[in-house]
């Protein structure tokens, strides 16, 4: 059975009420989550409490999972949810100041041959926001250009675009990075 | 540097492990188990779509029922022939689009935005071909009655597709109530349609034409509310 496929298993398990479908679905699925919102500038404090609030939504709404349908973009639009829901409240109750603070961090310049032993975020830095999580998805959570394209709620065509203006943007950084 | 070597570099990274802490792990697992019940999966897209195409129709034909089917009686063979088989497919556009964005990581055809732009095109495109009075008799008089007519019938259209979707979770509430804005807008226009007798070009074009976009504001404005609120 493809991993995928597997995933599609678990997912209809833990509708079912299985418990060990639901542990095996949280330890499986979390550290891809967890990256997915470390890569988008959060610290891991924040990816911590971004997953706990991601796998409490899942939870909610396990019955919009459809049986047979790919299980990751149906997680990675509820992560995105959060992602964007958590950064509105962070706005809303003027937690700007911390904001900026990660910033810095997150958008350091890179390291002198940073590109021989990457980290991650570190690496999609200068990529804006959907250019990042599209480089994510299709790179590190090994997602094809239609999942990605449902995930984000776009069309593969411009799921191809910002994937190439990423690759651009990459292109000159890791130039500058290693010359 | 080439495409490949950006691919390895990446993969790369993507292959550095990432460890979540266990204990966080087991805390989730353990705040999922406490409430774990089985749940009845959400009925497909098409279903759903389904729906809200019999919703659209229902009202369209309960509300000229109620004020008379002066306009369908009154168009030709060929005028119904375009209207509302064009009527109908944006309908169905519309509904699609309305189910989909209430289930996570579906599919997009068409995004509601699109749509909106399309229907509009659309409807204008046919009602310019069709009627060819440029008559303006009592333009806004008539005009706000059909304009607040369609809107009438746009709001039950609104509330009984968010009844048969509210298992859904709209991952885009400003999509989701445009996409909804547009279907309802689509019911009032439907109405109009059957019930408004009134083939003055520029009246058709514009009063009736203007419930979806009005419709899609109204309810992109509300999703943008629930968003703005939320938490």
């Amino acid at each position: 059975m493809s991993p995928d496929g597997d995933l599609e298993t678990l997912m209809v398990r833990y509708q079912q009420g299985d418990f060990a479908a639901a542990t095996a679905l949280v330890h499986r699925l979390s550290p891809r989550l967890h990256r997915f919102f470390v890569v988008q500038f959060a610290s891991r404090g924040a990816a911590d409490d971004l997953l706990q609030e991601t796998w409490l939504r899942i939870h909610e709404v396990r019955h919009t999972y459809r049986a047979g349908q790919p299980v990751l973009p149906w997680l990675y639009a509820i992560a995105r949810h959060i992602r964007v829901d958590h950064y509105r409240k962070a706005s809303r109750t003027s937690a700007r100041e911390a904001s900026l603070e990660e910033l810095p961090e997150a958008a350091a310049p890179p390291r002198p041959g940073f590109a021989r032993t990457p980290d991650m975020a570190e690496l999609l830095a200068p990529l804006s926001e959907s250019q990042r999580e599209v480089i994510e998805m299709l790179k590190i959570a090994g997602m094809s250009l239609e999942e990605v394209a449902r995930a984000t709620s776009s069309s593969v065509g411009s799921v191809k675009q910002k994937a190439h203006r990423a690759y651009e943007r990459l292109r000159e950084r890791l130039a500058g990075g290693l010359s | 540097m080439k495409d490949r070597e950006i691919d390895d570099i990446l993969k790369q990274a993507a292959q550095a492990p990432h460890d979540v802490d266990p204990a966080l792990l087991d805390r989730i697992a353990g705040s999922i188990g406490s409430t774990l019940r089985p749940v009845r999966p959400l009925p497909p897209a098409w279903l759903l779509a389904g729906g809200l195409v019999l919703i659209c129709g229902a009202v369209a034909v309960a509300g000229a029922a109620r004020l008379g089917f002066a306009g369908v009686r009154n168009l030709s063979t060929w005028e119904r022939a375009l209207i509302f088989p064009a009527l109908g497919i944006l309908i169905w556009l519309a509904a699609a689009a309305w189910a989909g964005e209430t289930i996570p990581g579906s599919r997009r055809r068409v995004s509601p935005a699109s749509l909106l732009g399309v229907a509009s095109v659309v409807l204008l495109g046919i009602f310019a071909v069709l009627f060819r009075d440029y008559h303006t008799d009592h333009f806004v008089s008539r005009g706000v009655a059909c304009l607040s007519a369609g809107l009438l019938h746009a709001v039950p259209t609104a509330i009984a597709g968010w009844l048969l979707l509210r298992r859904g979770f709209a991952v885009n509430s400003v999509a989701a109530g445009l996409a909804a804005g547009i279907l309802a807008g689509l019911a009032g226009v439907a109405m109009l349609e059957l019930h408004c007798a009134n083939f003055q070009a520029l009246h058709v074009m514009l009063w009736h034409t203007a419930v979806i976009p009005i419709g899609g504001a109204l309810g992109a404005l509300l999703g943008w509310r629930r968003d703005s609120t939320s938490g």
